[in-house]
């Protein structure tokens, strides 16, 4: 059947859901790269071109391995059968072709041919901004990751990250929680939940947000899947932060392929002598934006989106600075609380080291105990046995 | 001829007497030995012949029969040469009949005829003088030993002739051929104690005042301790020092301990009583039946030798796992009941459990400038504790790496004396809340019986709901937190505890988030 007679007995509709059941057969077949992918079905006129073509055009472009995987592949699971396992488990597929496809990723180099998602694709016409970082983070990272999340969320900016431990999760946890909306893009198929201990982030995101991935189905999560990976957190985002991260770490592979995306990268400063800022304050060197305030960022980004050509939706925003205001609280605390409390810091102090930076000097029976109020009062964490941070879930002055 | 000698046989950390009968008879030359005896014992036949025949003596050639009674405990050891010696110079008459009357033998014969120490002098001996028995004789290096044991009258000889010229003299010579050893139990125990807790002390600890406090709280309410750190911390120098603050050993509670060092046949020649706290530190490779005693013959393990003292288990997820496990119930009975084929016994473990371990598999957590563990590393390494016997830690703490000004720094760390003069005055107001109850420190209250002896004010129960919500406690920690806040009111002299009390002792709890369950 060729395809002008296949688009002549059918509607529009039902010509789109045939293409997409092509299109994840295609897409599902492992052995493929993704720029073979694209010319495939470039020659043949889409995925159901491809299927229907003979196997001298396949060899066109693949190799003669790769052919005989794909007659193999195909015999086993033919279109309609992965289509409908795919359409079971609630997972649509958006190819390049697609309207539906993300339009800030179609821009760059190198767009993944088609998208495996799950949930909702989050609208457009708002900014996106992608929080990346460590997943051995500090109590600073955590903290910072959960209020730009936070801040974000609420002025309803996408945060674009790669649901992996640390920076990622914590920032796109508080993102839903503040009300807004997130994209978790994998490394794996997108049927997977990888970390599996963030599996109720991945239920919320199916829920709220999005979960993609350009994976066939149950791909494993191979560590060389996560740099490809990397590239679509970025070209899915205006604005790349990055929160925390070592001199070698993957994170900055992210940064390289944001600059090469044309995407501003923004950098939370860190202290010189923390091993998990050095990737940071590097890239601040080399001329990286720096992220001193939320609240200016939040600006920044949102004129940065409208320089673009974005379309301007800001009335959201008074209504969210309005609400903002409303939850920062005074704190009133005991005197000796209060220094106690300044004495704590974003990184791991030691009952010990809290004395050493206390005006007067007081017994270790008095600090332990002032720290645990602290705690009960949700201002500070025990981290360790010894270790106490701030949370940081209110504003003192 | 027939004759019957006193011995005595172990039986856990208590002994019974045992009869040694011999008998010798015309007929075919033979010599048997009946009463459910062991390999060792049953070999004691051919030392006591080689011995008897290589200082001279001849026993003609006759049918010698030896039966140890009562014939169905089954007796273990080496200590019945001697009496089984005695017996066969009674019956074939080398020494007058009715001689060794009334007198306990005790030791193992070398083939030329020297007496070689005994395992387990000090229970034989105070079963001696419980039933009535005036005068032992054991071998040389164990008189002092049991020479402690009042009323009774304790001889060391260090051959078999030497027993054989006593017995053959006449009663009032006796004294003058193998003397009376006498220790004033009394006056020795003090002075023994005066010099004790030289060797170690607190004041060599500098800097971390978060780990002495907890050892102390630890030591005042006999709790269980456990401390993190990185590596070189002095996690091992705290421990170490912990014996040190707690109160001495009392006479009762140092012959219970020396019954056991006699038992496991550890105690040193010339010692007489074991006057400071144990403190038993196995390597981390120690086996099952070692850690909790055993063997298919029942010896006290290391629980027992650090009874009324301290066991340190340093890095303690290195420990295999069932040993740990099986560390639960001696922690709560307090003594280890084994049972093996070869018998069932029970020793006393009614010890201080200190635990030290790093915090992650490179010893760093959580720094993370040094630490690169992974998460899931860190957790895996905690969650190799197993959680039953977390459950049983009462106090845990933090030790932070000893920077370098620290370590320069001498002065201020208070001496050992000093902290024991509170654990002390702490104890003895638990002795007199806990008074004619099977408690003995507040680190024994049971949840059943928590809020009789950790009664609390409005206000404290307020702070212990507030704590139990925003820290998310079990029961389990609840209870611990009560428990050690009662330590430190004691240590504090308070009668009641306050909410200061609370908030410290809930410092100290080992807390779940951080140990991932």
């Amino acid at each position: 059947m060729s395809l002008k007679g296949g688009m002549r007995g059918m509607n529009w509709d039902e010509w789109k859901e045939r293409e997409k059941m092509y299109a994840c057969w295609l897409c599902n077949f492992p052995y493929i790269g993704n720029k073979q992918l694209h010319r495939l079905s470039e020659i043949c006129g889409g995925p159901e071109g491809v299927y229907l073509a003979s196997t001298e055009i396949w060899g066109g472009v693949l190799s003669p391995e790769q052919v005989t995987r794909l007659k193999e592949y195909t015999a086993r699971w033919p279109p309609g059968k992965s289509y409908d396992r795919m359409r079971e488990q609630g997972i649509r597929i958006v190819t390049v072709k697609d309207t539906e496809y993300p339009k800030r990723l179609k821009d760059i180099s190198d767009a993944p041919y088609g998208l495996f998602i799950r949930g909702t694709f989050p609208e457009e016409n708002v900014p996106a901004v992608a929080v990346i970082g460590a997943r051995e983070c500090s109590e600073y990272g955590k903290y910072v990751a959960k209020q730009l999340g936070a801040v974000l969320g609420r002025y309803h900016i996408t945060v674009i990250s790669g649901m992996a431990r640390g920076i990622d999760c914590i920032s796109q946890e508080s993102a839903l929680e503040a009300g807004g909306s997130s994209v978790g893009v994998l490394g794996c198929g997108v049927d997977i939940c990888y970390p599996a201990q963030n599996r109720e982030l991945y239920n919320r995101l199916a829920r709220t947000g999005a979960v993609l991935s350009s994976y066939p189905l149950g791909t494993p999560a191979l560590p060389q899947n996560f740099p490809p990976r990397n590239r679509i957190v970025s070209g899915l985002a205006d604005v790349v932060v990055v929160v925390e991260a070592r001199v070698k770490s993957g994170t900055l592979i992210t940064v390289d392929m944001a600059l090469e995306q044309g995407r501003e990268v923004y950098v939370v400063p860190g202290r010189v002598t923390d091993r998990l800022s050095d990737g940071c304050n590097r890239l601040l060197r080399q001329g990286a934006g720096a992220l001193l305030d939320m609240e200016e960022f939040v600006e920044e980004v949102w004129e940065l989106y409208q320089r673009k050509g974005g379309a301007a939706c800001r009335g959201i925003l008074q209504g969210a600075a309005a609400s903002d205001t409303m939850t920062a609280r005074g704190l009133h605390l005991p005197s000796e609380l209060a220094v106690v409390y300044q004495a704590l810091d974003f990184s791991p102090r030691s009952a010990e080291e809290i004395r050493e930076k206390l005006p007067e000097k007081c017994r270790e029976q008095q600090i332990v105990s002032c720290l645990m109020r602290l705690c009960v009062e949700k201002l500070a964490i025990q981290i360790s046995p010894g270790r106490f941070c701030r949370t940081g879930e209110e504003s003192y002055e | 001829m027939f004759s019957t000698i006193f011995s005595g046989a172990l039986l856990g950390v208590r002994a019974y007497l045992v009869s040694v009968e011999v008998d010798i008879s015309r007929g075919l030359p033979a010599f048997y030995m009946v009463g459910s005896l062991s390999m060792e014992v049953r070999e004691s036949r051919e030392r006591v012949t080689v011995a008897l025949k290589n200082v001279g003596l001849d026993i003609p050639p006759s049918r010698v029969t030896v039966n140890l009674s009562p014939a169905d405990r089954r007796k273990e050891g080496t200590a019945f040469d001697l009496p089984i010696a005695v017996g066969i110079l009674e019956a074939s008459c080398i020494i007058p009949q009715g001689s060794a009357e009334g007198v306990l033998f005790l030791g193992e014969l070398g083939l030329n005829g020297e007496l070689k120490s005994a395992r387990g002098v000090l229970p034989v001996v105070q079963e001696a003088a419980a039933s009535g028995i005036k005068e032992c004789i054991v071998p040389k290096a164990n008189e002092r030993e049991g020479a402690v044991i009042p009323g009774v009258t304790v001889r060391g000889a260090s051959h078999i002739l030497e027993i054989i010229h006593f017995l053959r003299a006449e009663k009032n010579e006796r004294e003058a051929i193998l003397q009376a050893v006498w220790v004033d139990t009394k006056q020795f125990f003090e002075s023994e104690r005066n010099m004790n807790g030289e060797k170690t002390n607190f004041c060599e600890v500098t800097g971390q005042d978060m780990a002495r406090r907890a050892a102390e709280i630890a030591a005042a309410g006999f709790h269980n301790l456990l401390m993190v750190g990185p590596p070189g911390a002095g996690k091992s120098m705290i421990a170490k020092r912990i014996p040190g603050i707690l109160p001495a050993l009392t006479l009762e509670e140092s012959l219970e301990v020396t019954s056991i060092v006699s038992v496991a046949g550890l105690m040193e020649e010339g010692e007489a009583l074991v006057t400071e706290r144990p403190f038993r530190s196995p390597h981390h490779t120690i086996s099952q039946p070692a850690l909790i005693g055993g063997n298919a013959v029942p010896r006290p393990g290391m629980i027992s030798l650090a009874h009324r003292g301290v066991l340190f288990l340093d890095e303690l997820p290195e420990f295999q796992r069932t040993v740990l496990d099986a560390l639960r119930q001696p922690i709560e009975d307090r003594r280890v009941n084994i049972a093996r084929a070869g018998g069932n016994v029970t020793y006393p473990s009614d010890f201080m459990l200190v635990c030290a371990m790093n915090p992650c598999p490179c010893g760093y957590y959580p720094d993370r400038n040094r630490c690169h563990c992974t998460e899931a590393q860190v957790r895996r390494y905690m969650g190799r504790v197993s959680g039953p016997i977390l459950d049983r830690i009462d106090l845990c703490v933090e030790l932070q790496p000893v920077d370098f000004f620290s370590l320069r720094e001498k002065t201020g760390s208070e001496s050992s004396e000093e902290i024991r003069k509170r654990v002390s005055k702490a104890r003895q107001r638990q002795k007199e809340r806990f008074a004619g109850t099977n408690y003995r420190f507040n680190g024994d209250i049971e949840a059943s019986v928590i809020e009789k002896y950790c009664d609390l004010g409005m206000e404290e129960q307020h702070c212990m709901e507030q704590l139990y919500h925003s820290l998310q406690l079990s029961a389990r920690a609840y209870h611990r937190i009560l428990r050690v806040a009662r330590t430190i009111a004691d240590l504090e002299e308070a009668e009641q505890i306050n909410t200061e009390h609370i908030m410290e002792a809930s410092f100290y709890r080992p807390s779940l988030e951080y140990w991932g369950y």
